[in-house]
């Protein structure tokens, strides 16, 4: 079962490394640019919300490295 | 001899901005301050707790940067032990051995005195190596009372593809300590019977990250992530509970330390879209799979999507839904009568569940210098509160009590 | 920058207005030096002897950007490899035009499509040059206005040489003017602009032509063909909102020679397109 889903992740991020043809020229960054478009806006809430749902549930982590353990799980 | 496209202002102008316009970053030697308060509180005098954040960001030019984070996480409240609810008076003697604590008929038998400071710093550089390589540096300091935690991380990260894909990997290394009020307990011995445990005990953490990000368009990106993490040592909590209940009548006849693996392997899946629209509105939706040797899988679905008005302000609502099988040794109980398992577990954060957040957001963003925001969030959790194999009384007991917490929180960002 | 250059604050303190336009020179004088075609300490002459992946920083990298950005827009009629026809075309009094052949030398080693840029890397032959001439100065005066207003709140306009950008209206909310000299009669403005917030370029030189056997050669050469279009304007002057964008409008008007007003109106920009 966890070979099967291991093998599934990396053959699914292998995929996404062959998409050289998506982008955009450096002028038409305008939008991706702003604040609020990039993946870690808003980082305090993720970092909460880690915390919160760390203490809560048995699954973790998976977007970054949330830094500072706790005993509280 | 002439243009074929006739109209190139609009183009020329975002041309321009490109040129002209770099990206909003704070100046050399000013500190961009992210600040917040979070206010979570469960319903039925449950957890509550109180978190003031401060985070410092530094400019030190060629986008190199430090930054310094400092959390404080005020807890207090009572916590559900594990153990089953009874007809009967229960009570039970409280870890140091100090104090004992009676839980009335049927009710959630709870730990009445859960109160912990948790004070944590973290610190993080980044640099780059060259135009299309950075690498990032962390180190994390956490302690709690009967638990300190030390952890420190290293990412690097590649563009290609003109900026557009950026490739990153990265590991963590964490090793944390556990004090227990009274000592560590041995595993799935009797609460009643004197301890001579250790007085601590440690476990290692190795979490490794593989991730891509990808523009799509002018106006949308994904990220995917690929993450392992191995933990190795004493994953059990000293303070949770197993029932041994009798066969027929359901009724407890002992109350054991639960116990669990020393080691566990987790894989997760990530994925993160995000899109502004053509009314400049923002979408973002992202997946989490994650499965464990533990026999916990876990789907989590995520979506914001902020309505952005005139002048910086922003509506976000928020919807997270989340779902978990049970880990295979978690058990609402253990039977008189059922041979001693290795490891057993009635920790309901390790049983099969639902969860559910619906939250929103109203901020805005007031200029460069300056931001603010208001969160409100529902948090609520659902398991099986009368399972099958329930026996005796304990078909008439709500053996899962749902959780739903309610979360506040006040950001405030600022450039010093 | 071989053109009278000044910044004008409205404040109320002479030292503010010195310190301000202390900075705007700093800041003028580093892009001139940095990105001039006659210094030999520079990443333009760097990039111009020629090489395999030639690493640029950061603000170069986007200032090539942008002229890749030009040149596929305007479909090659802007072009920063053109500058080598400096060789056969000598705009000066008395100079005489060249022959075909002295141009058709030249031709070969025009045209971005040879370049390779690769942000970070450029890689170009040896035989090519590249010239920031055509967008340098309008660049020049959105950045150090940029710069000024990042520090003051106070209405700026900073103008070189007639090429200009405005941070907005006075105190009293009214506007700065500027104005546009008639090539048919210099030192004479004949339109007086009132300009609140955004930017004016001047494409065409009164002085930088060539008069010969009743024509009128001006010093905008089209790349394709390295001569200038002979129904070309004497002067098109741009409105919009930052000097570089204008500065591009104008040249590509001047290019199109009797379609210019064409090529104008359907920019929906202001304009003053003198003939």
């Amino acid at each position: 079962m966890t070979t099967r889903y291991q093998w599934l992740l990396l053959a699914t991020v292998l995929a996404l490394g062959g998409c050289s043809s998506l982008g955009v020229q450096p002028w038409e960054r305008n939008i991706l640019a702003r604040d609020d478009m990039l993946m870690d806006a808003d980082a305090l809430d993720l970092a909460f919300d880690e915390h919160i749902y760390f203490s809560k549930e048995a699954s973790s982590g998976g977007q970054g490295f949330a830094g500072g353990g706790c005993g509280c799980n | 001899m002439q243009l074929k496209r006739k109209k190139i202002a609009g183009l020329l102008s975002v041309a321009t901005c490109s040129l002209l316009c770099t990206p909003a970053q704070a100046d050399e030697g000013e500190w961009d301050v992210d600040s917040a308060i979070l206010y979570y509180a469960e319903d039925d005098d449950r957890v509550q707790a109180i978190e003031p954040v401060i985070n410092a960001t530094k400019d030190l030019g060629d986008e190199e940067s430090v930054s310094l984070k400092l959390v404080i996480d005020g807890l207090t409240g009572s916590s559900p032990t594990g153990a089953v609810p009874s007809t009967e008076v229960q009570t039970f003697i409280r870890p140091s051995g100090e104090r004992s604590y009676k839980v009335a008929p049927n009710e959630t038998p709870l730990d009445p005195s859960f109160k912990d400071t948790r004070v944590a710093y973290g610190m993080n550089w980044a640099k780059p190596y060259d135009r299309n390589n950075r690498r990032n540096y962390g180190f994390n300091v956490s302690k709690e009372y009967d638990f300190t935690s030390i952890s420190a991380n290293a990412l690097w990260q590649h563009d290609a593809n003109m900026k557009n894909t950026t490739w990153s990997y990265g590991f963590n290394l964490e090793f944390d300590q556990i004090e227990p009020t009274g000592d560590v307990p041995d595993p799935l011995t009797s609460m009643d019977k004197q301890m001579k445990g250790d007085s601590s005990d440690t476990r290692n953490v190795i979490d490794l990250l593989f991730g891509v990000t990808q523009v799509i368009d002018r106006t949308s990106l994904f990220q995917v992530n690929l993450s392992l993490s191995e933990s190795d040592g004493y994953m059990t909590d000293p303070y949770k509970l197993v029932s041994v209940v009798d066969d027929d009548s359901g009724k407890p006849a002992d109350q054991l330390f639960e116990s669990r693996p020393d080691s566990r392997s987790r894989q997760g899946l990530y994925g993160k879209y995000r899109k502004t629209l053509a009314n400049d509105d923002i979408f973002t939706a992202s997946y989490r799979y994650m499965t464990d040797d533990w026999g916990v899988d876990s789907n989590t679905f995520d979506f914001t999507y902020r309505f952005k008005f005139g002048n910086g302000y922003y509506l976000q609502p928020h919807l997270r839904l989340y779902d978990q099988t049970a880990a295979d040794f978690y058990t609402y109980f253990l039977l008189e009568s059922d041979s001693p398992p290795k490891h057993a577990s009635a920790d309901y954060r390790l049983g099969e569940m639902d969860a559910t957040t619906i939250g929103i957001k109203f901020g805005r963003e007031v200029d460069r210098q300056h931001s603010w925001s208001v969160r409100l969030e529902q948090y609520e959790q659902t398991g099986e509160s009368s399972p099958s194999e329930a026996v005796g009384q304990l078909r008439n007991q709500n053996l899962y009590p749902d959780v739903t917490a309610t979360i506040v929180q006040f950001s405030y960002a600022f450039i010093l | 920058m071989a053109s009278p250059c000044e910044v004008l604050i409205e404040c109320e303190l002479e030292s503010e207005a010195r310190q301000l336009s202390a900075l705007a020179r700093q800041e003028a004088v580093r892009i001139e030096q940095k990105f001039s075609r006659y210094r030999d300490d520079n990443i333009v002459h760097r990039i111009n002897q020629g090489g395999d992946d030639i690493r640029v920083d950061d603000e170069t990298a986007r200032l090539l950007d942008f002229a890749q950005h030009c040149y596929e827009l305007s479909e090659g009629w802007f072009d920063i490899t053109s500058g080598i026809l400096r060789r056969a075309w000598q705009f000066k009094p008395g100079a005489r035009i060249p022959r075909q052949r002295e141009i058709d030398r030249l031709l070969p080693h025009i045209g971005w499509h040879r370049l390779r840029w690769e942000n970070p890397g450029l890689s170009m032959p040896a035989d090519m040059e590249i010239d920031f001439g055509g967008i340098g100065k309008e660049y020049a005066v959105d950045s150090v206005l940029a710069l000024l207003q990042a520090k003051t709140g106070h209405s700026v306009m900073v103008n070189f040489g007639g090429d200009c950008n405005a941070s907005g209206t006075l105190a009293d909310g009214s506007p700065w003017m500027t104005g546009i000299e008639n090539p048919r009669r210099p030192g004479d403005a004949s339109a007086v602009i009132q300009l609140k917030l955004g930017a004016l370029a001047t494409s065409g030189d009164v002085f930088k032509f060539i008069q010969q056997g009743g024509r009128r050669y001006g010093h905008i050469l089209n790349p394709r063909t390295g001569w200038p279009n002979p129904y070309s304007p004497l002067s098109v002057t741009v409105a919009a909102p930052t000097c570089t964008e204008a500065g591009i409008l104008s040249t590509l008007a001047m290019l199109q020679g009797k379609d210019a007003e064409i090529f104008l109106d359907q920019q929906g920009l202001k304009y003053w397109c003198y003939r």
